[in-house]
């Protein structure tokens, strides 16, 4: 529900009160229509005049009409105007419906400045709390998913993992892309605190991102700010969008609210690996063989270390020994066992994901003031064993009138988010194990998840299923995963309060001021173990850092009428920003001295020395608005902004940008015309938006690596910095088309944007011949252009039943226009498998490099050994991960009391790479890579020839898609028995890295609700209750559609530029469904 | 009222008292960056690198034990099957050479100057140290791609530095060499102490004599680089080295490692620190190191166990393998990790020396420098004799040992078959067994002994490689160079199979 602000006050008392001679009294109260609450704020008017007055803080409300007077008019921002015919009763009541699609509603926009849609020049999304909230997502980040156009979210599948949000492309090649997050006026950080090697697949844990410290349900609207000419007012961190969120405020009375829910998760299968359940364990189709029993025969023992199911073919009349004959534990040991397919794959190694979501708001208030209470608790149990993280939040926002013109505010939003047993990413870290890794890429399909709990359980020991040989109990390259989820496990904690004081000063009717000091604090500690008696070298880390922002605001407002049909409003302020990290990471080295025992003393050799990390940057804006409106119908905004940036050169480092925008409401022209057009507008803008670099790019210095024994050593950076940086710079522009009909009952916005940024501050990727591989260099330009389409339609809107569709759609464009003189590509990120992520001129960023086939007339060149032929180096663009399109499709479905909501959101085109593919076709896993050839035998079968040379009908072999080196179509046959190289004939051995790349496209089924309210007057018999709704929600439950095999193509390993288009250890993605109740009082 | 215009007061004050403005100059310097450096903290940096570089086994950066065939891998052989592509491994040795080594060979000869923790009559000796050593990355690079960035390179000024011919930048790094020969004083010591990795000391005699010692030797080995393409350059220089070289295996240049991570020897972290089981030895080089026929060509057939055999390899861990036995497996092809041989004890230990030019390896050089008509004293079989007897003393034989398996018919230089190409390429292949760039570089002047190409090489290699290719990021990087290198490397350009200048026969 949308609370009356200040401004619509303003606006209320503005007009005239006039009391006429022949007049009677009307009073009444308007309340809500859902919530049966008195709406205070309502504009009361007598039809066709400038009469009227506000309501009170009840709702109530009493009028002197004239007796030639009809009809009230009853309007309030977010509530369909109601108009109500003056009978002869002195007593009119009215209950307004909320519209969210109200065209005059209040946006908030930069700077907390409230505006009407009307006067925007600009596109600012406003998303409601509760679609937020809709299928209670406890990150409310992601719950904004295929809700806004120009918005692209991609979320991960681990637990409490991290979401990358981009707002019209990704503009900035090396620096960050995320937009900025603004809570009611603080700026709060939604910084990442992963490692690069985790952001690139290399393993590590995703600590999720900071914006998910938000209670969901302390949000009342967000708002989402794309162009520069929307958000330049706050400076140099604004050029990749603003996120506006709004918490709810207090209001008068006291009101309650309650909302319990619990949600249950299980994986959808169709986003995990298949297996073959033809071959087992073994790189090549054979068995070792050695004396195991001492009856003085040999026996057949399985390749042990073999972390590849390339082995022999499975013969339940086969008895061998296998991994659990030589753990204690196994119901198998010292025993063969038959030689076939495990009865229990690896999917049964996932738990059943449990998370409760519960939350108390507490708000009040009077004349004097309001208050606010929040308190959000999220219980999350993930899919993996030993995996929870918990969030606690408190918020608290008060204000005071201690004066009629001077208002006293704060809020405090504290939160603690801790982890336990997040899940590890990528391929493998020191300190992380990602069993998906395991499973998708290097597994035994012979291994019976069952048996392997029951070893682990056993002792307690590592009891892996991947021994190094018969005469060890070492592992070769994996551990027993249920021990490691329950040893290996990491920890972390987030203390977070960020909030703000202020004060407001209404000096006259047309001048405020505020003044006001923001503060975001961050302490995060993260420690990482690795069991002693794990495969690698066992160890313990420990990261803390801690973050600190404060913004000093001076404001001033100013709003007047210049002239009859000009209207002005402007604001000049000032804005301090000073920030501090300060962090410190230590490692134990050399192992673990005793087991469990976690503490950097039990560091067997000397600690590496710990690194550190002090970085201090300030930031000194000031800036001016000015929006001048003529007949509510043409608006001009102008905005200056001036920074001066710490992290610039001294005598470089102030820059100035302006915005210009030009709104045109055409619908007040043709409002008697065309009365079938509710609204209409078009605007268009201009603006830029500098800004500077990260600290410490400008001055050099030299690296002290870990001294060798007593010789302390010294190396010179691998990146240079540069002391002629200067500021770079955005240029955007856009021009959009909104437009309502039918009394706003189908309506559409269209916005067509590009930006540029110039002089981009890279660290742009060099030959190492130069003596570095980086150099912070101003260079690069990036073009972004993009249509941006949004729209609803009710097409059934009665007293019963409402239906209404929203829909969006953006289509962003990304070309790399430029980069330094010379060079044409550079290395982002080089991932393993042999790729790299790259910026191309002429090509869309993050654009994926590795090896290609060939091709000859279109077709993939085979080689005369059956194989396709690769390309002479990894430098061939596969992939590129950038979508054509997205979009979302919401339904809403209202009968009485019920409602069903559900959102479809689609991703069209960009591709990725898989290395689990690669790998996993590789080492056998996938049922594609067994089965039976053209010619009905099992394709792992060797090749088998006649006499003249051509195949027996025996043979096995694959025959590749594809011509010969000379065009002939090929006829040759691959061999996929693994006899030779180890490998199958699809895997990364035997192809090069683009037969592994796929099309990224989705559809899925992301959010769905089913909510039932109780009836008002059946509610309100319980014990004082204003509500009661019941909820069904769902997340994820169906992936409607995509093309990447096994594989969730949505998941990533964090948020951040890195890892786009990069799929390793994915994890499948979650069905999440449960059940939610609302109580307020 | 009064509180509120003292908070809005104090906000507008804040405002204007610290304006970045107002701000130190040092705000936005790093703390945590060094901002000197001792020149000796460079040099022993550049030599970790180096030495690390060119004695690594990992699959990421030095394959030369697989193109050598001491090794085979064990379940993942893609790199013996010479892909240099998915692992970057020629980005990660390019890398390691000029940004790792050379770069702060640089950043030492400019902070020597004003070091005060070099004494002013030693800086003339710390700069030669650097500079020898900068000879000696820049050789192996050029001996490792061909044609290089050299004259234009280092410069961080000019990202796409042209690259230079590789026969010109190694007559450049002669001229350089012999320069730096004539710079040593050695009356005095090389000025920075015990923190030196090769020849720490506090004496003239342990550190500048030694400096000079391997100058001469570098000297030796860049001679007979050139021997075949430009055999009167290689003659004098070789003659000059005469009485200047390293006479023991106390006079190798070798880096002893620490105990401790990430110091230890690189072998370490693959070996035993990974608990990884990569690398078995290769039937290539265990059966004639056992006495039996193997794969290669021009291979003695001995009959007799080398006596370095059981410090190279262990015995297989399998308990049905009898003891004593010895197996290696197929390089190019997955191999059991049980039934066959593991590199030895020896290779495993945290402080094993990294070698840059051991005696050894003199001693063969000058019975090659002897056959090539150089004038370098003694005969080819004494130089051979005293190059085989270091090999095996070095790994821990005794002289008996040596002379045994000397006066084997197929051993003894006068007896043993094949020409001098032959007989002391063979000795080089075993005696460098633990210096596997150096062993290549042999090896592909010699040509022996004549190794079979790898079980089903990937990426349609059909020789072993000659040399490595460039970094595939030059083409994108540095693109008109990199085409106009590629182009000048000849016919085949930019290709595994490309044999470099000096690479004749």
């Amino acid at each position: 529900m949308r609370q009356f602000t200040p401004l619509v006050i303003l606006l209320t008392t503005g007009l005239s009160q006039v009391a006429m001679a022949q007049s009677r009294s009307i009073s009444g109260r308007v309340t809500d229509q859902k919530s049966g609450e008195g709406l205070p704020g309502v504009t009361v008017l007598v039809k066709g005049t400038t009469l009227g007055t506000g309501t009170g803080n009840d709702g109530s409300f009493t009028l002197n009409v004239p007796a030639s007077a009809t009809t009230l008019t009853f309007s309030f921002v977010g509530y369909t105007t109601v108009e109500q015919p003056i009978g002869t009763s002195p007593t009119i009541n009215v209950s307004l419906t909320s519209d969210t699609k109200q065209l005059n509603e209040v946006v908030v926009t930069a700077q907390n400045v409230e505006r009407t849609r009307n006067s925007l020049a600009y596109s600012a999304t406003v998303v409601e709390g509760q679609q937020v909230t809709a299928a209670r997502n406890p990150n409310a980040i992601n719950g904004l998913s295929g809700k806004v156009a120009g918005v692209q979210i991609r979320q991960s599948n681990t637990l409490g993992g991290s979401t990358n949000i981009l707002i019209r492309g990704t503009k900035s090649i090396t620096g960050n892309n995320q937009p900025l997050f603004v809570v009611d006026g603080v700026p709060i950080s939604n910084a990442n605190t992963n490692s690069t090697g985790q952001q690139t697949g290399g393993g590590g844990y995703d600590y999720g991102n900071a914006a998910s410290d938000i209670n969901p349900d302390d949000i009342a609207t967000m708002t989402v700010l794309k162009g520069a000419a929307a958000t330049a007012l706050y400076g140099e961190r604004a050029g990749n969008g603003v996120i506006l969120i709004t918490t709810k405020k207090g209001r008068q009375g006291l009101g309650i609210t309650i909302n319990g829910g619990i949600t249950a998760g299980r994986i959808d299968k169709s986003t995990f690996i298949k297996y073959q359940k033809e071959y087992g364990a073994g790189y090549g189709p054979y068995f070792n063989q050695a004396d195991i029993n001492g009856d003085g025969i040999k026996d057949d023992y399985i390749q042990l270390s073999a972390d590849a199911s390339v082995g022999p073919r499975f013969d339940p009349n086969l008895q061998v020994y296998q991994w659990n004959a030589f753990q204690p534990g196994s119901n198998h040991f010292g025993q063969k066992s038959a030689w076939v397919a495990a009865d229990n794959d690896p999917t049964t190694f996932f738990k059943t994901a449990l998370t409760l979501n519960n939350s108390v708001t507490i708000d009040g208030g009077n004349e004097k003031g309001t208050f606010k209470l929040g308190y959000n608790s999220v219980i999350d149990k993930g899919i993996l064993p030993n995996s929870q993280v918990n969030k606690n939040v408190i918020n608290f926002a008060g204000s005071l009138n201690i004066t009629p013109r001077l208002t006293a505010s704060a809020s405090v939003n504290f939160s603690a988010v801790t982890g336990k047993g997040r899940y590890g990413t990528g391929y493998s870290g020191t300190y992380s194990e990602n069993q998906m890794t395991n499973f998708r890429q290097w597994w035994q399909t012979n291994v019976d998840m069952k048996e392997l709990e029951q070893a682990y359980q056993y002792e307690g020991l590592n009891a892996t299923w991947n021994l190094n040989g018969l005469n060890t109990d070492r592992g070769a390259y994996w551990n027993n995963p249920y021990w490691s989820r329950a040893k290996s496990f990491e920890t972390d904690t987030r203390y977070r309060t960020f909030g703000n004081v202020a004060l407001t000063y209404k000096a006259t009717d047309w001048f405020n001021i505020l003044g006001r000091v923001t503060l975001d604090s961050n302490d995060d500690l993260q420690e990482e173990r690795l069991a002693y008696g794990s495969v690698n070298v066992s160890g313990y880390n420990r990261y803390n850092r801690t973050y600190r922002e404060a913004n000093f605001d001076l404001i001033g407002n100013f709003k007047a009428r210049i002239a009859e049909n000009v209207s002005f409003t402007g604001l000049l302020g000032a804005n301090l920003r000073r920030q501090s990290t300060r962090s410190i990471y230590a490692a134990t080295n050399g192992g673990l001295a005793i087991p469990d025992f976690y503490a950097l003393s039990n560091s067997i050799s000397p600690l590496i020395p710990p690194t550190e990390a002090d970085i201090q940057q300030a930031v000194d804006g000031v800036f001016a608005n000015a929006t001048f409106g003529y007949r509510d119908m043409v608006f001009l905004d102008l905005t200056a902004r001036r920074d001066q940036s710490s992290t610039l050169p001294k005598g470089n480092n102030s820059y100035f940008y302006p915005s210009a925008a030009l709104g045109f409401v055409f619908s007040e022209l043709t409002k008697e015309t065309a009365p079938w057009l509710s609204y209409g507008k078009v605007r268009g803008n201009y603006a830029e938006v500098g800004s500077s670099a990260s600290a410490y790019n400008i001055y050099s210095g030299f690296d002290k690596p870990t001294p060798f024994g007593n010789t302390a050593l010294f190396s010179v950076p691998s990146t240079q910095n540069n002391a002629n940086l200067k500021p770079e710079r955005t240029k955007s522009a856009e021009i959009g088309l909104e437009a309502a009909f039918l009394n706003s009952r189908i309506g559409f916005e269209a916005n067509v944007y590009q930006s540029n940024t110039i002089d981009q501050i890279i660290n742009i990727t060099t030959s190492g011949a130069i003596g570095y591989t980086g150099r912070f260099v101003n260079a690069g330009t990036v073009r972004n252009r993009g249509v941006e389409l949004s729209g609803y339609v009710s097409p059934i809107r009665n007293e019963n039943f409402t239906w209404t569709i929203n829909a969006n759609w953006t289509k962003n464009q990304n070309r790399v226009t430029e980069l330094l003189n010379g060079v044409d590509n550079i290395v982002l990120a080089s991932y393993q498998g042999g790729v790299t992520t790259n910026a191309t001129v002429g090509r869309p960023i993050n654009s994926i490099r590795g090896q290609n086939f060939v091709y000859r007339d279109g077709e993939r060149v085979v080689r005369t050994n059956g194989y396709y032929q690769k390309s002479p180096t990894s430098n061939e663009e596969i992939a590129n991960p950038n979508p054509n399109w997205t979009g979302g499709v919401s339904n809403t479905l209202s009968y009485k009391g019920i409602s069903l909501y559900f959102l479809v959101d689609v991703r069209q085109g960009g591709t990725i790479f898989s290395l689990d593919r690669a790998y996993g076709l590789d080492t056998g896993l996938p049922v594609e890579t067994a089965g039976l050839n053209d010619l009905g035998n099992p394709s792992r079968d060797p090749i088998v020839r006649n006499a003249d040379g051509t195949y027996a009908a025996n043979s096995g072999g694959v025959i590749f898609a594809g011509v010969q080196a000379d065009g002939t179509r090929n006829t040759v046959r691959a061999d996929n028995s693994g006899e030779d190289s180890g490998a199958t004939a699809y895997g990364t051995t035997a192809n090069p890295a683009a037969a592994f790349v796929y099309d990224a496209s989705f559809v899925k089924l992301r959010e769905l609700s089913l909510t039932y309210s109780l009836p008002k007057a059946l509610a309100s018999k319980i014990g004082g209750l204003r509500g009661i709704d019941f909820s069904i929600v769902g997340r994820n439950l169906w992936i409607i559609h995509k093309n990447l095999p096994d594989a969730d193509p949505e998941d990533a390993a964090s948020s951040g530029n890195y890892g786009q288009g990069y799929s390793t250890g994915a994890y499948p993605a979650v069905r999440t469904l449960g059940a939610n109740i609302r109580l307020s009082f | 009222m009064k509180k509120s215009f003292l908070i809005l007061g104090v906000a507008a004050l804040s405002l204007t008292s610290s304006c970045v403005s107002n701000l130190g100059d040092d705000y936005n310097v790093n703390p945590k960056l060094a901002a000197s450096a001792s020149a000796s903290g460079f040099i022993s940096n550049a030599e970790r690198t180096l030495v690390r570089t060119v004695t690594s086994s990992s699959v990421n950066l030095n394959p030369l034990r697989f193109y050598m065939q001491y090794w085979a891998a064990t379940d993942y052989p893609t790199e013996s099957r010479y892909d240099l592509i998915t692992r970057n491994i020629p980005l990660n040795y390019w890398n390691a050479l000029y940004r790792d080594c050379i770069t702060d060979l640089r950043a030492a000869k400019a902070a020597v100057p004003n070091d005060i923790a070099v004494p002013a009559a030693n800086k003339n000796n710390t700069l030669a140290v650097a500079e020898l050593l900068e000879i000696y990355a820049w050789a192996n690079l050029v001996e490792v791609f061909g044609n290089v960035p050299y004259t234009q390179a280092l410069d961080a000024t000019n990202l796409q530095p042209k690259y230079d011919d590789q026969a010109t930048i190694y007559a450049d790094l002669i001229t350089r060499l012999d320069a730096v020969i004539g710079k040593f004083d050695t009356s005095t010591d090389i000025g920075t102490g015990e923190n030196d990795l090769i020849f720490p000391g506090t004496s003239a005699a342990a550190t500048t004599a030694e400096w000079l010692k391997f100058a001469n030797a570098m000297k030796l080995r860049m001679a007979l680089v050139l021997a075949d393409v430009d055999p009167g350059k290689a003659k004098t220089m070789a003659e000059a080295t005469v009485g200047k070289l390293p006479t023991s295996s106390a006079d190798a240049a070798d880096l002893t490692f620490d105990r401790t991570v990430p110091n230890t020897n690189p072998l370490y972290e693959d070996l035993v620190y990974s608990n990884r089981i990569d690398f078995v030895g290769a039937n290539t080089f265990i059966n004639p190191l056992k006495g039996i026929a193997g794969n290669a060509t021009g291979v003695p057939v001995t009959g007799a166990v080398d006596p370095r055999l059981d410090d190279y390899f262990n015995q297989p861990t399998s308990p049905d393998v009898p003891a004593g036995t010895y197996a290696g497996g197929n390089v190019g092809r997955t191999n059991n990790k049980e039934t066959l041989s593991q590199p030895g004890d020896k290779l495993r230990a945290q402080t094993l020396p990294g070698v840059l030019i051991s005696y050894a390896q003199v001693e063969l050089m000058l019975a090659e420098a002897v056959e090539r008509g150089f004038t370098v004293g003694g005969t080819a079989a004494s130089h051979y004799n005293a190059g085989v007897t270091a090999s095996i003393q070095e790994w821990g034989g005794t002289t008996a040992d040596a002379t045994t398996y000397l006066s084997l018919p197929t051993i003894a230089y006068n007896t043993a078959p094949g020409d001098y190409k032959q007989k002391i390429g063979y000795q080089y292949w075993v005696a460098l067994y633990n210096q596997p760039t150096e062993s290549w570089t042999q090896w592909r002047r010699l040509d022996y002994p004549q190794l079979p190409l790898a079980a089903s090489p990937l990426n349609g290699v059909t020789v072993i490689p000659r040399r490595f290719t460039y970094p595939a990021s030059e083409q994108s990087l540095n693109g008109a160079n990199y085409t106009a290198a590629s182009a000048a490397l000849g016919s085949t350009g930019d290709n595994v199979a490309t044999k470099l200048f000096w690479d004749k026969f």
